[in-house]
């Protein structure tokens, strides 16, 4: 058994190693002047490093304004998630209703259409409503997360009712039940739920792409986009490298940060 | 303290009637037990009076309120539920309080009532605590001060002690007859243990089917049940039900057993008619003894401490249940004699219903 265990741990040694190395190089290449990567990337390792690249980042005024859209768009979109997915999935769980399971089926079958079936239309939607190059047209496409509804259906459902009914004796108001006794015991869903939709919506780069076209709304990701030149992988590989770290280090934060929740939301995943 | 009237109450599942046309009165201060096995529509009817579930016939009155139109929270009924229900996310503190906050009621009362409730249940070292911090035991003693603290007119128990070891259940079924003595409240308990019903109760009431079978004291259930029904589900051992043929021998009523014996019981003939009976005999009334009339075979012999329960099989190959005293000679194998005090008979007739001795 302990010899079993001692492959199995050597077997994620080598994995993690496997996929930290492509991440040490980029790292190690954002922190080389292009110059010296122009000549021969192997200058890596002559020990010889500079911050210049991110300096360059930095001295460009548009980063700030990039990330805080990218800020406000994330947020946003994380807040209205689980606003509209807890108030759906209370719903879904608890109220009887005409039609509740064709529609919660409706609402699962949305799982089921990829973001490109409808982006033209979308686009078209936001063009005549004239929202394009706003915040609402980069938040409100998101907030249509069928799978937070899913999620929260399903963990409203695995709350035992006679917490509702115990309210309802200690005299609660519906909205009482929902606010003060259920909804505090999905916070690991919504953690989980919270962290997927802010990642995702700060990796996001299609839909930005196409609904901001005026530089001030770009987002983080369009905007370091915008940036790179022809042949950057030749001329700028350093800058291109730095960037990559620049957009990529707020994720690392905030997995950091909610370690805990994420493994706990992929061990959940994993055991239903 | 208020009163609970159930008239014509009935409620359907589907189409399934799980309650039919029942009514009931319970006075003021009274502990009353619904007592019934699994399925009987003993808990839907407490949730009926709780609010929990709706009435689709009948009324329900606290009171003098009719209450089966007012939602849970305005019927003065505060429930102890079978899981206990804690809030898990809330303090003991808050757990207790949450109800009178609902209310509006002032902090400083709450406070006061917190501490009162806490202290009576001794469970005022856990009041800032969370509920997954509590044992099994612990947690009954919160759900019961959750309850306490709301001061009302009428407690409801679910099973509340089904979730507890067999030490715990006894020491909880003790403090909850103290609590009832304390406060005076009308009281309702769910349960399908009978020794629970039997040792809590003012009345019990045997439901069966979604129907009252029969309500009247402990005492009155176990010595005078109402139906085969309430005879059977009621006492352990179970009784002993032997077919028999029922004749009037001048005045007394004598039963003929398949293997010929005959007992004649104190039981009136008025209300029998001749012919196929069947007779109900508690343990304690089949006694092995030396002298006895009957002869049997031990099958099986239960050592219980401060008596023997001796599993025999009559001549004719019916089963029976003895008892003998708590240091019995019995022996499975061994052939017995049985005493059997006929006068304590029960007789029930072709209907299932129960006819007993006067007195």
């Amino acid at each position: 058994m302990r010899s079993q265990n001692r492959v199995a741990i050597a077997l994620v040694v080598i994995a993690g190693v496997l996929m930290l190395v492509p991440m040490l190089w980029v790292l190690a290449l954002s922190l080389k002047s292009n110059a010296a990567l122009m000549v021969d990337t192997n200058s890596v390792f002559d020990g010889v490093f500079t911050l210049e690249n991110y300096a360059a980042i930095l001295g460009d005024g548009q980063v700030f304004r990039w990330i805080g859209n990218s800020l406000i768009v994330s947020l946003g979109m994380t807040a209205g998630v689980l606003a509209l997915s807890s108030l759906a999935g209370y719903g879904f769980a608890r109220l009887e209703f005409p039609g509740r399971n064709i529609l919660f089926v409706i609402v699962l079958l949305g799982l089921a259409v990829p973001e490109q079936a409808v982006i033209i239309a979308r686009h078209q939607l936001f063009s005549w409503a004239g929202w394009h190059n706003t915040y609402p047209a980069l938040i409100i496409p998101g907030l249509a997360a069928p799978f937070g509804v899913f999620l929260m259906t399903q963990y409203f459902r695995a709350i035992p009712k006679e917490l509702d009914e115990a309210a309802m004796l200690d005299s609660a108001s519906r909205f009482t039940v929902f606010w003060k006794v259920l909804l505090p015991l999905t916070i690991p869903a919504q953690a989980t739920l919270g962290i997927f939709t802010f990642l995702s919506a700060w990796n996001d780069y299609w839909w930005p792409l196409i609904s901001a076209t005026n530089k001030q709304m770009f987002t983080l990701t369009v905007g370091i986009a915008s940036t790179q030149m022809n042949f950057a992988q030749t001329e700028g590989l350093g800058f291109l490298m730095a960037q990559a770290v620049f957009a990529g280090a707020p994720i690392l934060i905030v997995y950091l940060f909610f370690q805990k929740y994420i493994v706990q939301a992929v061990a959940g995943a994993a055991g239903r | 303290m208020a009163g609970v009237t159930l008239t014509g109450v009935s409620k359907r599942f589907g189409g399934v009637a799980v309650i039919r046309n029942l009514s009931l009165d319970i006075a003021a201060r009274e502990f009353v037990v619904f007592l019934g096995p699994s399925g009987c529509g003993k808990s839907t009817l407490l949730r009926m009076i709780a609010g929990l579930e709706t009435v689709d016939e009948g009324e329900i009155r606290i009171g003098d309120r009719r209450v089966d139109t007012l939602p849970p929270g305005e019927r003065g009924v505060a429930m102890v539920f079978q899981h206990y229900a804690l809030y898990p996310h809330m303090t003991i503190r808050d757990n207790m309080a949450f109800g009178l906050r609902n209310i509006g009621t002032a902090a400083d009362e709450i406070a006061a009532r917190v501490e009162a409730a806490a202290q009576s249940l001794e469970i005022g070292h856990l009041l800032d605590r969370k509920p997954g911090q509590l044992s099994g035991g612990q947690r009954q003693r919160v759900a019961i001060a959750r309850a306490i603290v709301k001061q009302p007119e009428l407690f409801l128990f679910d099973e509340p002690l089904s979730n507890l070891d067999a030490a715990l259940r006894v020491r909880t079924r003790l403090e909850l007859a103290q609590l009832h003595q304390r406060l005076g409240t009308t009281m309702i308990f769910v349960t399908h243990d009978q020794v629970e019903a039997m040792t809590l109760a003012d009345r019990i009431v045997v439901l069966n089917d979604g129907r009252v079978e029969q309500v009247g004291t402990p005492m009155d259930i176990y010595l005078r049940p109402a139906s085969l029904f309430v005879a059977t589900f009621v006492g352990s051992p179970t009784i002993n039900l032997l077919p028999g043929k029922v004749s009037d021998a001048g005045g007394a009523t004598l039963v003929t057993l398949a293997d010929g014996t005959k007992l004649q019981t104190a039981v009136s003939m008025a209300g029998l008619a001749p012919g196929d009976t069947t007779i109900g005999l508690r343990a304690e009334h089949v006694r092995v003894a030396e002298g006895g009339a009957v002869e049997a075979r031990a099958r099986v012999v239960e050592r219980l401490g401060e008596r023997t329960l001796v599993h025999v099989e009559l001549a004719d190959g019916s089963p029976l249940v003895a008892e003998d005293a708590g240091i019995s000679q019995a022996r499975a194998g061994d052939t017995v004699r049985l005493a059997i005090n006929a006068a304590a008979a029960h007789l029930f007739d072709a209907d299932g219903r129960g006819h007993h001795a006067a007195g």
